[in-house]
């Protein structure tokens, strides 16, 4: 008797975890989820700071050279520093897709394992469950014709 | 809830983990051994699998986040 209602108990927690863990790790995917597209946003608008800073530094550079070819020959205009700044942007934007292509490629495996987790979680956790459902009545119901006292 | 999905997926799989080794011990049948071999095992396998690709992607959404920080 004392064995069986352990089983019993032990069981309907196991079930009950179960459920908990499906409820839980169907949240756990979505944020997963949420948190690539949030860094894909984020490197996105990086990106787009830095074009425009690219741009900016060009036309920059572009106004320093058009100044130095109008000077005098001893009056020297020094574009270096626009030329460092036009570096520095391309630099850092291609720094950043590169980041955006890396993301990009693991995403594509990360979907696959995504997948198949969900899968699980909506079809065979729901049969496990389901399962450890009839297990427990049926455990329950041999406990009901159990003789009293055995 | 963390701040991070695979450490919150992680807890989650410890304590479906701990439910389990509290029925094991006394359920020996052939039930509960189908239960484990069809069941439980696969159930557990793949939750390790798609916890151990997400803690690889948040990994990697954090080095990108920390890394284009200018």
């Amino acid at each position: 008797m004392t064995a069986i209602h352990a089983d019993i108990d032990a069981l309907t927690e196991l079930r009950a975890a179960l459920t908990r863990f499906r409820y839980a790790q169907r949240e756990v995917t979505e944020r997963g989820g949420d948190a690539i597209e949030a860094t894909r946003a984020s490197l996105e608008a990086k990106a787009s700071r830095w074009r425009a800073r690219l741009e900016q530094s060009r036309a920059e550079l572009a106004a320093c050279r058009d100044r130095a070819a109008a000077a005098e020959q001893d009056v020297p205009v020094d574009c270096s520093g626009y030329a460092r700044a036009v570096s520095e942007a391309g630099e850092r934007l291609e720094h950043i897709r590169l980041w955006q292509r890396r993301i990009d490629e693991q995403a594509i495996e990360f979907h696959g394992a995504t997948s198949r987790f969900k899968d699980q979680l909506e079809t065979d956790l729901p049969r496990a469950e389901e399962q450890l459902a009839g297990i427990i009545a049926s455990l329950q119901a041999a406990r009901r014709v159990q003789p009293s006292g055995s | 809830m963390s701040a991070r999905p695979d450490h919150d997926g992680d807890q989650q799989l410890r304590l479906l983990d701990d439910a389990w080794e509290k029925a094991v011990p006394d359920w020996q049948d052939d039930v509960a051994r189908q239960f484990g071999t069809h069941r439980w095992t696969p159930l557990r396998d793949e939750s390790r699998l798609y916890l151990e690709s997400l803690r690889a992607m948040m990994d990697l959404l954090d080095a990108a986040e920390r890394d284009t920080e200018y």
